[in-house]
């Protein structure tokens, strides 16, 4: 991110006078970044606004929306902990982003590894059955499900909800099956030379060269289960099952003129999606660019 | 894990010469025959057994409910008494005749075609901003991006407040140091259906300008070499060089906002819950509103139906732009 002119003064050690087309360069370098900068922080305005109003008073907020608190408290975080199942909601969340994104990648990998290890008509007529899958949206299905779920007892459970999310496995058996197919597949040729069965060579051989396309999508998926909104506001009604985004959604309603307290429990929500962005970053990049591939 | 993986590699080009049967005699040869047959059969059955999770997922979570979809809108369907009558086309006569629906499925339309204009629009200049160099970069793309990572749902509650129609809402209290009038920002129909479009764009913006600038990094260098050395201008190179490479970028990227707009639901639900009225009104809130909400089975199943058929118009039409033009650029 340095920029030719500082290059050049380390190299000679001393301060060179600048060409007038270098200083040009340099004058619109920090233009840009100046307008760019400003430009993002205005759009993170949003997010500036709900962190720094949880640190006011309900009274303080309404007089000083943008500026820092005038006196620092942290009476709202107290009071959400103490007034809302914060903690069960994140325990209910993980519960069903734990279950439902392994099974979705368990079955969608094993599903491609089944399609690649034999070429037939029944595996090519599988593949457009799931291609069907694949273009059919959720909405289509929602009356149906809702009625076998109610059927089976598990509306308003969180197995229930885990059921709903493996519709996820096609999604990521797209992904995995591209990369799949991309591998040599002279080395499941060779272990079953060797004498390894089926199931050895997909833990042994499969699973290990498949790592990158599984993070990807593991990545991708936690993201979808976690923010899901849709499913979790049709299917769950306790309270006590509510996953964080239903949670957040009936504090407005718990607090309509409490502002402050509102943002507060936003942030925490939002604390752990920024924890898994810091760290997942560039996997979530990958698994943007190789679902958008895929459509 | 991976000396395992070479070593096999190794055997099997060793083997290649000597595990390759040439039957001689006609004995031998129906003999491999029959045994290559049994592997065969061997073979489909142990991907039959991989397949098996991804087909019960397919019969259970797609084909029944869809072909109880399809059902559903030809009946009376309410979910309590079991016995349903044929109706014919009634249910998607309602669809076309009922305000709340058509309402529902015109601001949807509305709604994914603006944000695939805007969000293109802006998303591309941005990813080419972001692509060249200047202080801070890291830090800009990482921003923008990450308003796309956390839940719509929750985005759309917090911008309910910044649009808040009283006077300390951020948006008015803004108006208010210039001296403007509090605006019914999602109490006014038109208000509210360019909040939730606005707030849209805002969100998603980082996910696309990320999806071009992937593009844009694959766009081999020297082509801009060479049109600077033949004297082309920064707009010449953007308008020549670009824009048709990110061709396919913007066919996925269009694609993605066109398909995902069709289907929102949270966005709406949560800033305006589909209000004014109807005016933010979206088809799948309607779809839910009626076949689970009011038990109205078979409208909401037509609804499902004709939402199907929309959307696969689009996927295939993307589809087939794209195969055109992948077949144009090679």
């Amino acid at each position: 991110m340095s920029s030719p002119t500082i290059s050049i003064k380390s190299e000679t050690g001393e301060k060179r006078a600048l060409s007038p087309m270098q200083k040009a360069k340099r004058r619109r370098l920090i233009v840009k970044s100046v307008v760019v900068l400003a430009i993002t922080l205005i759009c993170a305005i949003p997010l500036w606004y709900i962190v720094i109003n949880t640190f006011k008073t309900t009274g303080d907020m309404q007089t000083n929306q943008l500026g820092f608190p005038k006196k620092w408290t942290l009476a709202n975080y107290k009071d959400a902990f103490e007034n809302i199942p914060i903690l069960r909601s994140f325990v209910n969340t993980l519960i069903v982003t734990v279950f439902g994104v392994a099974f979705q990648v368990l079955i969608g990998a094993v599903a491609a590894y089944g399609m690649i290890l034999r070429k037939s008509v029944f595996t090519s007529a599988i593949g457009a059955i799931l291609l069907v899958a694949f273009v059919v949206p959720g909405q289509a299905t929602l009356i149906p499900l809702y009625q076998m779920e109610s059927k089976a007892g598990l509306v308003n459970t969180l197995a229930g909800l885990v059921v709903m999310y493996l519709g996820g496995a096609v999604f990521c058996y797209f992904l995995i099956v591209g990369y799949m197919r991309s591998l040599p597949f002279e080395l499941i040729e060779a272990a079953r030379i060797d004498g390894a069965g089926p199931f050895r060579i997909f833990w042994s051989i499969v699973i290990p060269l498949i790592r990158p396309i599984l993070t990807t999508v593991v990545v991708f998926q936690t993201m979808g289960t976690w923010n899901d909104f849709m499913t979790a506001n049709i299917f769950i009604s306790s309270s006590n099952l509510r996953t964080i985004v239903l949670q957040v959604y009936n504090a407005v309603g718990q607090f309509s003129t409490d502002w402050p307290s509102f943002m507060t429990i936003t942030v925490i929500a939002l604390l752990p999606v920024f924890i898994f962005f810091i760290l997942c970053q560039k996997w979530i990049v990958s698994g943007l660019v190789a679902g958008s591939v895929k459509g | 894990m991976m000396t395992h993986v070479m070593s096999a590699v190794t055997r099997i080009k060793g083997r290649s010469e000597t595990s390759d049967p040439t039957p001689g005699t006609v004995d031998e040869k129906s003999l491999y025959k029959k045994r290559k047959r049994r592997q065969g059969l061997r073979d489909d059955l142990t991907s039959f057994w991989f397949l098996l999770p991804i087909l019960a997922v397919f019969v259970i979570l797609f084909a029944v409910p869809l072909v109880q979809t399809l059902i559903y809108s030809f009946t009376d369907f309410n979910g309590y008494s079991m016995n349903m009558h044929y109706v014919g086309w009634v249910n998607y006569q309602k669809v076309f005749t009922d305000s709340s629906t058509l309402q529902g499925l015109i601001f949807t339309v509305i709604y994914a075609v603006l944000q695939t204009i805007f969000i293109t629009v802006i998303a591309i200049p941005l990813a080419v901003t972001l692509n060249g160099k200047f202080f801070g970069r890291n830090f800009a793309r990482s921003m923008f991006f990450f308003f796309s990572v956390p839940s719509m749902a929750i985005l759309g509650l917090v911008w309910r407040y910044i649009f808040s129609p009283m006077k300390t809402g951020l948006v008015n209290s803004f108006l208010g140091l210039f001296g403007i009038d509090s605006l019914p920002w999602l109490s006014n129909s038109h208000l509210a259906q360019g909040c939730v479009i606005f707030v849209a764009v805002w969100a998603q913006i980082g996910w696309h300008a990320t999806l071009y600038l992937a593009f844009l990094q694959s766009i081999p260098h020297d082509l801009y070499e060479q049109a600077t050395v033949d004297g082309a201008s920064k707009r010449q190179q953007f308008v020549h060089i670009t824009l048709p490479q990110l061709v396919p970028g913007i066919v996925t990227s269009t694609f993605l906002l066109m398909n995902g707009g069709l289907k929102v639901y949270d966005l709406p639900f949560t800033l305006t819950k589909g209000g004014p009225g109807y005016s933010t009104y979206t088809v799948t809130q309607s779809i839910i509103q009626q076949g689970i909400g009011q038990s109205q089975y078979g409208v909401g199943s037509a609804l499902a139906v004709l939402f199907t058929l929309a959307t696969a118009v689009v996927v295939f039409a993307q589809m087939g732009v794209a195969n055109s033009i992948s077949r144009r650029f090679q």
